[in-house]
């Protein structure tokens, strides 16, 4: 009910504001900074900008998503909901109409697909982004929304007043403050604000993953070829297995128009104890004998890294504090393939509770914790509550992705090969094969852990 | 391309000279740390050590990507990591 409440209502703006006499020396207040121009920030500055509220957008980079990295492929319909037909405004790489797991072992795959031209139709499923086009669409929307965009502003603090925020502070070389009724802290996965503030304790080694990607550059002829799609049309592959050298993590693969995004990797506690980082995943990822094929003959074109919170629903921090919240990566709104749609509905709900508060001139956290109510009655909150155990199973059994792999290879390569023996007695040769790797017991045990954590 | 020098040399970087974003506060920690996961984890391989004993763990923070794992990945908490200063730093161009 209350997820619709908002739409119902009718519009309804702030008058404009009287400017007051400027004093030279006083900071310059704002209704709301938001603190990261990422697609959380960006869109809960848009949405309150539209609202009528005085809007400041800081982001340190010298444009939106020079900062973080990844390829990414946007769920369309979700963003769609906030910004409709956005993929004709925004530049999008390729229409993503193949969505593939791959189970690696050390030189075979079992693979599961799927593939359909109904994906290729408009609301589409799900559009590959380069995020410096993405995030400064993003950006742009808010500026003309008519929020103030900052860029190369670096926040290294947030100011409180008797335990209420009351503005940031930016370093050097700006070395300035602003105010505001609300901050909206959207800095990220490694949100040292928040961290630094005690506001968050969820950082950790274990909850959040290292990545790093390369970019290879081929022509878009090849990547349709090699990948099997009509000209435009994208793949988005995630990769189980050998490429974390038998931890639990993932690689995946997004295809731009013309270069091919690959990338691997686990929890950070993970790299620290198998004592080597995410570019020897990926290098080792690269010469599987499967992948390795599919990127001959491309030109690295950039490598990088970057961290994605994979705590789940238990690692969300409280987002709610009098005068701030948080979204985004921030808030550890991250479910599995899930993560630039869900920071953008998150800044949305912020940017609702933030017009509800300004509208009240009440900015407790009492009134702010509308945010919440919003978020644990949408798809967001929901999804990542259904997913709640799937963090701590990955955790409790570690060698869940490369032990499941490896036994689907081992029974596919049995089951291909063709023996000089009787049908019965094959299919006990590729059993004993096959619980030889895990005994039975401890697969029906694995089996009812998965069951409980997909049952919820 | 293999070698992580020569991945990282592709990235764009806008070097702050004048300040240091990830400093070790205390070297002795270091010295003491039997892990230096610093050393591995960074994917960019901003951390480097000469396997001397008593040497110092160098911080070549103009080739660092901002990912942040350094701190969490220390044992000893010695890493500080803060952001460049704005408009320094990394910049990314291809998603």
């Amino acid at each position: 009910m209350l997820n619709e409440w908002f739409k119902t209502k009718k519009p309804h703006k702030l008058p404009p504001r009287t400017q007051a006499a400027s004093t030279a020396a006083a900071p310059r207040k704002y209704d709301a900074i938001v603190v990261g121009a990422g697609p959380s920030g960006a869109s809960a500055a848009c949405f309150m900008a539209r609202d009528g509220l005085d809007v400041l957008l800081l982001e340190r980079g010298p444009f939106p998503g020079a900062k973080t990295c990844g390829g990414a492929a946007v769920i369309a319909e979700q963003i769609h909901e906030l910004f409709p037909n956005f993929w004709e405004e925004c530049r999008y790489e390729r229409i993503v109409t193949r969505l593939d797991y791959w189970w690696l072992n050390d030189d075979s795959a079992v693979t599961a697909g799927f593939t359909s031209g109904r994906l290729a139709a408009a609301p589409y499923n799900r559009l590959s982004v380069k995020r410096k086009n993405f995030y400064s669409w993003l950006a742009a929307k808010a500026v003309s929304a008519g929020a103030t965009l900052l860029l190369g502003h670096t926040v290294d603090d947030v100011l409180l007043d008797h335990g209420r925020t009351v503005g940031v502070h930016v370093s050097p070389p700006q070395n300035t403050t602003f105010l505001a009724d609300i901050v909206i802290l959207a800095d990220g996965a490694n949100s040292l604000l928040a961290e630094r503030a005690g506001l968050n304790s969820s950082v950790t080694a274990k909850n959040l993953s290292l990545y790093a990607k390369e970019t290879i550059a081929l022509p878009p002829e090849t990547i349709e070829e090699r990948f099997n799609l009509p000209p435009g049309q994208g793949a988005a592959i995630g990769l189980i297995g050998y490429p974390t050298a038998g931890f639990n993590g993932t690689g995946s693969i997004h295809l731009f128009r013309d270069g091919v995004n690959i990338n691997a990797g686990m929890s950070v506690s993970d790299f620290a104890a198998g004592g080597f980082g995410p570019g020897d995943l990926l290098e080792r990822i690269k010469k599987h004998p499967r992948i390795q094929p599919l990127l001959a003959g491309g030109v690295t074109a950039e490598y990088g890294a970057a961290m994605i919170p994979e705590g789940g629903y238990h690692a969300i921090p409280p987002l709610v504090h009098p005068g701030l919240l948080i979204a985004g990566d921030a808030a550890s709104l991250v479910n599995g393939t899930q993560g630039i749609n869900l920071a953008m509905w998150s800044g949305f709900y912020a940017a609702k509770a933030a017009f509800e508060a300004k509208k009240s001139r009440d900015f407790s956290a009492r009134k702010l914790s509308l945010y919440r109510t919003l978020l644990d009655e949408s798809f967001i909150l929901q999804n990542m509550r259904a997913n709640a155990k799937a963090a701590a199973l990955q955790r409790d059994r570690p060698y869940l992705f490369d032990l499941y792999s490896r036994m689907a290879n081992e029974a596919a390569y049995q089951m291909a090969r063709a023996y000089p023996m009787p049908m019965n007695a094959k299919r006990k040769f590729i059993w004993h094969k096959v619980t030889s790797l895990q005994p039975v017991g401890k697969i029906a045990a694995d089996l009812w852990q998965v069951l409980k954590v997909v049952k919820g | 391309m293999t070698s992580t020098a020569a991945k990282v040399s592709l990235i764009e970087f806008r070097p702050d000279d004048d300040w240091q974003h990830i400093v070790i506060a205390d070297q002795e920690e270091c010295r003491r740390c039997p892990d230096k996961n610093c050393l591995r984890v960074c994917p960019a391989g901003v951390f480097a050590w000469d396997n001397h004993p008593g040497h110092p763990v160098l911080v070549r923070y103009k080739q660092c990507v901002e990912c942040g794992a350094c701190r969490l990945a220390c044992p000893q908490g010695a890493i500080e990591f803060s952001y460049p200063r704005g408009g320094y730093g990394v910049v990314f161009h291809q998603g």
